[in-house]
């Protein structure tokens, strides 16, 4: 369909411009909404590859709950933003782009030497209740699994802001 | 008809190494982790995609456990970078190398 | 048979094995005990062997060694008449000389060491009597060597005399050298290294591979047994304890080269022209080292120059065709000289390690057991009638006058006029030592106090030396005399052994008559040089011009000649290799190679800042490796 892949490429294009800004921000709050931008095209990029219970997911998982936390921390700690030369910025982003430029072009290429690919995707589409039936039918041990795992992060996080304890001495003391 | 499941592919891939650049290069902690959340993310995209192209829906149900982990794990991470602002005040990867040697 | 001759040979071996690994935890006494006792076991074992054996050669194999592939040597010896004499001699006199080596280290702490090696020596000294396998033959050879080396240099803290010991030990290795190419001829022209089956092929062999073999075995003798070119370690080996002087240096090790051509004489004499040089060399040195004699100060390098004379002797006999004369003159000299250095080891010790002869004097009244004994053993030396010594030097010269070829006439008078200088520097030797001097010359910084007391063992070993030296005459009293030549009918067998000098008995009495008168007469002008009333005029009184007293001092400076020509440049070559080259070349080499591997690992340490963004980009390193290694592996481009 050819309203489905233009849509498909401008939503490609505009995520990836996203992405970008956002990685390249100085302020970190300024690369969080940019990611926010980015996020909301990678759900519609879901929805048009037959997936709107995760595309759903993705704006409230994402980019509600966990770009917030995000937010929330950055205000909290109060990071100044970096003050760096450009000089020294390229110097530092060399490395990557050197990298990531090999692994794009080998990936390119493997993609392309594959003969299957020109073939277009069949367009489909799964309900929140096909998916959740299909979840809890054949994947319910690692739903259980992720439960658990949330429980323990949770735990986790409790346990390393709480923050400073007195010693007993001083609480003692405190306490007639 | 929509794209190939390469195009899909290549999209990823763009964004994986966006991320990838983002956690290496960048000094700030959280940028780091923003990065990582990024590359999550084109993971996800993946598993969209090849769910679409093989017509199952294990591609979807995995991305469902991304979320969580990714959920989980930012949860941690910022709570690691809550502590260690409140022990060091610097957020800044360089400042902590007591590996070094 | 066989379990007489294993005693024979292994006994020392065992106890100087014994003695080098618990020696010095035992007492001293024992130590000594079991020293002396294994050399006289030999000594019985040799009686035994030397009784029971006939007048044919027999091959005894006592151990297997080794057998690589289908080449096997054994330790099998081979006893003919000819070994069985030479091993009595020579665990006779080694007996006598261990025992009075217990005196003598008396006051030596090092005293384990010393007894190990000396019967080191005494099994190396046996193998070479007896071993019939070549190579056994050669590891007796080299051993001998090294108990030399390790004897001379045994008071090794001091420099001179470790470097004495290197001397002897670099020398005789260079006879040796010739002896292995040698024993690689003989094996590779009978393809067996067995020296009887080899004696008994000789007769295949081509003359010029006899005379080569000759010259070759002449060269390994020239060197163990301290001839020319061969001859300057000797000299300095006298920086050894006195007993070792005694037993390597004038009874065994330097009789070895001797022995060894008489072994071989089937082969050797195969060649008229390896005859005539062992001659020419025996006659060279012999009236080199009586000149030198002549001239040295120090009673141990006398005796060491006489004892190349003396040896230079036997080769000449051997050399004449003759095994008798040398095997005579050998079995007398071990005697008479062996007595001589121990008696000079007495002198030695009373006056505090003195040396000098001109420094001595007065002796007689001091010691007058030693000096009887001394003039015994320098009767001998002297050919003096009727003593051992001048039966067979006559013997020899006898031989020597009635070869066939002309050539040997030359050589009779030169060894002549040497056998007329031996009593010369003999006595001049007794009487500076043993003679009173007068009141005016003593004025020697020799303290009359400050004399030791000689250990009674060191005396009493001495007079059965003395009796053999005095007697050994009787070993082959020419017929003239009505002896029975014995010694002549008992090595008849040996190849080389003439039952007797086909000689006219008047050229025989001439001869010896004309030798004996002249040496006794020699014997009187000695004493009108060096009586001790000549020491009013001079400290010490010389015969000669004083140029002829310097060369003959100095050994015709052959030890200079050596030092400049060969040790200096090859010193010289050795340091610019070792500085330059090993040390400059490859030792730096090496460090900068090695220094290379600091390089990587600082550069390998920029790795490790323990920051977290170099730890992010080595896993994006990582991914990108990873990728890499799909994308080529996996996709069939």
């Amino acid at each position: 369909m050819s309203f489905y892949s233009g849509f498909f490429y401008i939503l490609a294009i505009v995520t990836g411009i996203a992405t970008f800004m956002a990685i390249t921000r100085r302020q970190a709050l300024h690369a969080i909404v940019y990611l926010i931008i980015s996020f909301f095209g990678t759900a519609l990029l879901f929805y048009l590859l037959g997936a709107p219970f995760l595309a759903l997911l993705e704006v409230i998982i994402y980019a509600g709950a966990i770009m917030v936390l995000f937010l929330f921390i950055i205000m909290m700690i109060q990071i100044r933003p970096s003050s760096q030369s450009r000089g020294a910025a390229l110097k530092q982003w060399l490395p990557a782009i050197v990298l990531c430029g090999i692994a794009f072009s080998l990936a390119a290429a493997m993609v392309f030497a594959d003969p299957a690919t020109p073939v277009p995707l069949t367009p489909a589409t799964a309900g929140p209740g096909e998916l959740g039936r299909f979840l809890f039918q054949q994947y319910w041990f690692p739903v259980e699994m992720a439960s658990f795992l949330l429980l323990i992060a949770l735990v986790g996080a409790l346990y390393l802001g709480r923050g400073e304890e007195k010693s007993p001495v001083q609480q003692r003391e405190k306490a007639p | 008809m929509i794209v190939p499941f390469s195009h899909v592919l290549l999209l990823a891939v763009i964004l994986f190494g966006l991320g990838a650049a983002c956690a290496v290069t960048r000094r700030n902690l959280i940028m780091i982790l923003i990065g990582v959340e990024i590359m999550l993310n084109a993971a996800g995209l993946v598993f969209v995609g090849a769910s679409l192209k093989w017509q199952h829906l294990d591609g979807q149900a995995f991305v469902i456990f991304i979320f969580t982990v990714a959920a989980a794990e930012v949860a941690v991470g910022l709570a690691l970078i809550v502590f260690l602002q409140r022990r060091t005040g610097s957020v800044n990867a360089n400042r902590y190398n007591l590996l070094k040697g | 048979m066989r379990t007489t001759l294993f005693l024979l040979i292994f006994l020392p071996f065992l106890s100087a094995l014994l003695l080098a690994v618990i020696g010095r935890r035992l007492p001293r006494r024992m130590v000594e005990t079991i020293a002396c006792l294994a050399v006289l076991g030999s000594l019985a074992m040799a009686i035994i062997a030397f009784a029971s054996s006939g007048q044919k050669g027999q091959v005894v194999t006592l151990l297997p060694w080794f057998a690589v592939g289908d080449f096997s040597a054994e330790m099998s010896v081979y006893l003919d008449p000819l070994a069985a004499v030479m091993a009595l001699m020579v665990t006779l006199v080694s007996s006598l000389i261990h025992i009075y080596s217990v005196g003598f280290m008396r006051e030596d702490e090092d005293y384990v060491r010393f007894f190990c090696y000396m019967n080191l020596f005494v099994f190396a000294m046996l193998v070479v009597t007896l071993s019939d396998n070549l190579l056994f033959l050669y590891l007796g050879w080299e051993g001998v060597g090294f108990c030399s080396y390790a004897l001379i240099g045994f008071w090794h803290s001091d420099e001179v005399k470790a470097a004495a010991g290197r001397k002897a030990f670099v020398l005789t290795r260079i006879g040796d050298v010739a002896f292995g190419i040698a024993i690689a001829f003989f094996f590779i022209i009978t393809n067996t290294l067995s020296l009887s089956s080899i004696n008994g092929q000789a007769a295949s062999l081509s003359a010029g591979m006899a005379t080569a073999l000759g010259i070759l075995l002449l060269f390994a003798a020239a060197g163990k047994s301290a001839q020319l070119p061969l001859a300057v370690w000797l000299p300095d080996a006298m920086a050894g304890p006195t007993p070792v002087s005694a037993l390597i240096h004038a009874a065994t090790m330097v009789t070895a080269g001797v022995y060894l051509l008489i072994r071989f004489f089937p082969v050797v004499s195969l060649s008229p022209a390896a005859l005539l040089t062992i001659a020419i060399v025996g006659t060279g040195t012999a009236f080199f080292a009586a000149c030198a004699a002549l001239a040295q100060k120090d009673i141990k390098r006398i005796l060491a120059y006489s004892t190349i004379s003396q040896v230079s002797y036997m080769f000449l006999g051997v050399g004449a065709g003759d095994i008798t004369g040398g095997m005579f003159h050998l079995l007398a000299h071990a005697f008479f000289k062996a007595l001589l250095f121990l008696a000079a080891g007495c002198v030695i010790h009373v006056l505090n390690e003195e040396h000098d002869i001109f420094r001595m004097g007065g002796l007689r009244s001091r010691l007058p057991v030693v000096f009887w004994l001394f003039l015994a053993g320098s009767l001998a030396l002297g050919a003096i009638p009727p003593f051992g010594g001048f039966f067979s030097k006559d013997y020899i010269l006898l031989a020597t006058f009635i070869h066939p070829e002309p050539a040997y006439k030359i050589l009779w008078v030169v060894a002549a006029v040497t056998a007329l200088l031996t009593p010369l520097y003999t006595f001049r030797l007794f009487f500076m030592v043993f003679l009173e001097r007068p009141a005016a010359a003593k004025e020697s910084p020799r303290n009359e106090q400050a004399v030791r007391p000689l250990p009674r063992l060191m005396v009493w070993t001495l007079w059965p030396l003395a009796i053999f030296s005095l007697i050994a005459g009787l070993l082959n009293l020419p017929s003239m005399w009505s002896g029975n030549e014995w010694l002549a009918r008992y090595l008849s067998a040996v190849p080389g052994g003439v039952p007797s000098l086909t000689a006219l008995p008047d050229i025989e009495g001439s001869m010896e008559m004309g030798t004996g008168l002249l040496s006794i007469i020699v014997l009187g002008l000695s004493y009108y040089l060096y009586r001790p009333q000549k020491f009013r005029a001079t400290p010490t009184p010389g015969a000669l011009p004083q140029t002829l007293e310097q060369l003959f001092f100095y050994g015709f400076y052959l030890d200079r000649l050596y030092q400049v020509a060969i040790v200096s440049p090859y010193q010289r070559i050795s340091r610019f290799l070792w500085e330059r080259i090993d040390e400059g070349g490859l030792d730096r080499g090496f460090d900068s190679a090695g220094k290379l591997l600091p390089i990587f690992s600082i550069g390998l340490q920029s790795w490790t800042t323990g920051r977290l963004s170099t730890y992010l980009k080595m896993l994006l390193l990582g991914f990108t490796v990873i990728l890499c290694a799909l994308a080529l592996g996996w996709y069939p481009w």
